[in-house]
């Protein structure tokens, strides 16, 4: 027979959840200071994309970044997705990934721009009600994920549309009221700095926090080789489960926020935040097959994933292209990292 | 018949889809008085001809562990290019229908070679072309809405031949050499041997990865022509109409006791599938629940197919 050998055969990687070659090249221990320099190197990536396009939005048109109010503006849609991007990550990490991002933003926005719109200090338990709607989802997805061993794509693919359509249920089309109060909580600027900003580079340092704690350090060990961690007592299933709830909580403060920054609810809000949650994640570097990530680097391959749109706008393309630019460069983006991995994963 | 591979006859997940199918169809009928009417099974059977020409190429990819989120994008893209082009005309549609069913291989093919040959997880890859595709769509026909197809496109969907809707007349011949396909060619057998076990079926000799190409060009296909022929029986096209059939495909599968690992799994179960979800939602339609009732249902009704798919399998659990 001619042909690669086995382990080197990409294909081989994922049709069947468990790769059936699990060889030692994937273990941590065994990773040499090569590849963790380019493992590194895979993480500056998205610091190099956010600069490139941001010199190129500066020449074509830099009224859209440095405009009055464009930083503010431009971070208001960043938020959101730094959020997701932060959860989505530790998903990654365990080698999984949530859809249900889409079902629980939905949800929360529908639910904060009629039931729960609160004038007053009331809005903080109704806020804290759509938070602990989204742990129990997450709870929930973790939950099957650990208990029946169904893939993370299909459990949370449920979960999705399940929340989808409770969204639905609860807010039909897009309008409703959201509480005033939690508009100006949310809105505005401290000491000339818009809140925008300031929630995206908290998100960005609580990711230095955060690090090194057993929780991260033990969903990247779960992420690098599962049975393993298991063996060197890794409590697997509930790291697991308390990713999937971070995910998930992560994404109810991404509706709440998108909630006021829309000043409405939507059933389908939420849709476009799991195509754009991976995007920024894969182009923040973090390896699709779990195990290596860095939620900061997802918070600013989500800043280069919605340059997009500006270099689009500055190049005078009609904003459709900005959406094929973004389902491309997710493409790209993940071919070439599964390449790179694939062949990390085999000298 | 003895010959069936990968799982049709063993399979009782097959027999309990239909014989859920049959449960739903009672209560149905029970419960409103002309749910059993010539007129209304016509309608579910062209309803569930839609879930059942995208549940081809989902089965297929299916049956390899993976799974194609592309296919609302392809069917959208299908129906908007095949109005454009042809305008009205109807002479027009000899080559445009060719070229649109070859497109949707061509975009199929592209992501097959992101999973085959890049290594690209089938979710990740189909969900990144879904982008592009819409985005391009919005380019193309500047806002995503077409109108007004040919006519005779519309007569065919909507027509009969010896008292069979056409739609479901396609569908019993693509059914036909999917089942033809996957039980007796050794196209089926390779894909069933490549999902069960890709390294074992590597040491028999197949090209894993070519055999990985195909199902996600079938479903390139089988998606291109769900749109052209839902053009006709919605008499436009827009870029949202394919969504519902993201959930409805996979969900056709997993209920027609596929394994979502690959391997196990058969069309004939897919065909159940598609009834069953076209009776839930005429059920609930019934009960006068609407679209909400509709996804939450689909959701549970995932989770508990693939939940009771997954344990006939015995003890191939995934690791993640």
């Amino acid at each position: 027979m001619s042909g690669p050998d086995i382990v080197t055969a990409p294909s081989l990687d994922y049709p069947t959840g468990t790769p059936p070659n699990e060889a030692s090249p994937r273990r941590p221990h065994s990773i040499s200071s090569a590849r963790r320099a380019q493992a590194n190197l895979q993480l500056l990536m998205p610091y190099v994309y956010v600069f490139v396009l941001t010199v190129a939005i500066l020449i074509l048109d830099p009224r859209l970044l440095v405009g009055p109010g464009a930083l503010g503006a431009f971070f208001s849609l960043v938020a959101p997705l730094a959020f997701v991007a932060f959860g989505q990550t530790l998903a990654l990490l365990t080698r999984g990934v949530d859809l249900s991002v889409g079902g629980v933003i939905s949800l929360v926005t529908a639910l904060l721009a009629t039931h729960l719109n609160a004038k007053g200090p009331l809005i903080g338990l109704e806020v804290l009600a759509v938070i602990a709607i989204g742990v129990i989802i997450g709870w929930l997805n973790g939950l099957m994920i650990v208990l029946t061993g169904m893939q993370p794509f299909i459990v949370t693919l449920a979960t999705w549309s399940i929340a989808d359509g409770i969204a639905f249920a609860v807010l039909p089309i897009e309008g409703g009221t959201v509480s005033p109060t939690l508009i100006n909580a949310l809105s505005g600027a401290i000491l000339g700095i818009p809140k925008s900003v300031l929630i995206v580079v908290g998100l960005f340092g609580l990711w230095f926090v955060v690090r090194r704690t057993r929780f991260i350090r033990d969903i990247v060990a779960i992420g690098s080789d599962e049975s393993r961690s298991n063996l060197l007592g890794v409590p697997v299933r509930r790291q697991k489960v308390r990713a999937y709830i971070a995910c998930a909580a992560l994404a109810a403060l991404a509706g709440i926020y998108l909630t006021v920054q829309a000043q409405s609810g939507s059933p389908d809000a939420g849709d476009q935040f799991i195509l754009n949650s991976i995007a920024a994640v894969v182009l923040g570097g973090a390896s699709i097959f779990g195990g290596k990530g860095s939620a900061a680097s997802s918070i600013v391959g989500a800043i280069a994933f919605l340059l997009i749109p500006d270099l689009v706008f500055a190049l005078g393309l009609t904003s459709y292209w900005s959406i094929f630019f973004q389902g491309f460069i997710l493409i790209v983006a993940v071919t070439f990292n599964s390449a790179v991995q694939s062949r990390a994963r085999t000298t | 018949m003895s010959d069936l591979s990968g799982g049709f006859r063993r399979n009782s997940a097959i027999v309990l889809a239909f014989v859920v199918a049959g449960v739903l169809f009672l209560f149905g009928s029970i419960y409103a008085v002309d749910f059993a009417s010539v007129a209304h099974i016509r309608t579910i059977l062209i309803t569930a001809s839609f879930t059942g020409f995208v549940g081809v190429g989902q089965t297929l990819c299916m049956l390899t562990g993976g799974i194609d989120l592309s296919i609302p994008s392809v069917l959208a893209g299908a129906a908007l290019v095949t109005a454009n082009l042809a305008n009205g005309v109807t002479s027009r549609l000899t080559w445009v229908i060719p070229l649109v069913l070859v497109a949707g291989i061509l975009v199929g093919l592209l992501n097959g070679l992101g999973v085959a040959y890049a290594g690209v997880p089938p979710i990740i890859m189909t969900l990144g072309m879904s982008g592009a595709i819409q985005g391009l769509l919005l380019i193309y026909t500047n806002g995503g809405f077409a109108s007004s197809p040919p006519e005779s496109i519309v007569n065919f969907v909507t027509g009969d031949t010896v008292g069979i809707p056409n739609v479901v007349l396609v569908w019993a011949v693509i059914s036909a050499v999917t089942i033809i396909g996957l039980s007796w060619a050794v196209f089926g057998r390779k894909l069933y041997a490549v999902g069960t076990n890709p390294v074992a079926a590597f040491l028999a000799g197949i090209n894993v990865r070519r055999i990985l190409l195909v199902p996600y060009a079938v479903s390139g296909l089988t998606a291109a022509l769900a749109g052209v022929l839902l053009l006709g029986f919605y008499g436009q096209a827009f870029t949202d109409m394919g969504n519902d059939f993201l959930f409805s495909s996979a969900i056709a599968v997993a209920v027609g006791g596929a394994s979502i690992l690959g391997g196990r799994g058969h069309y004939v179960g897919t065909i159940a599938g598609a009834i069953v979800l076209t009776l839930i939602t005429a059920d609930l339609d019934v009960l006068s629940l609407g679209t909400a009732a509709v996804d939450i249902a689909y959701g549970i009704i995932l989770i508990a197919a693939v939940y009771f798919g997954g344990r006939k399998l015995g003890r191939r659990r995934v690791a993640s």
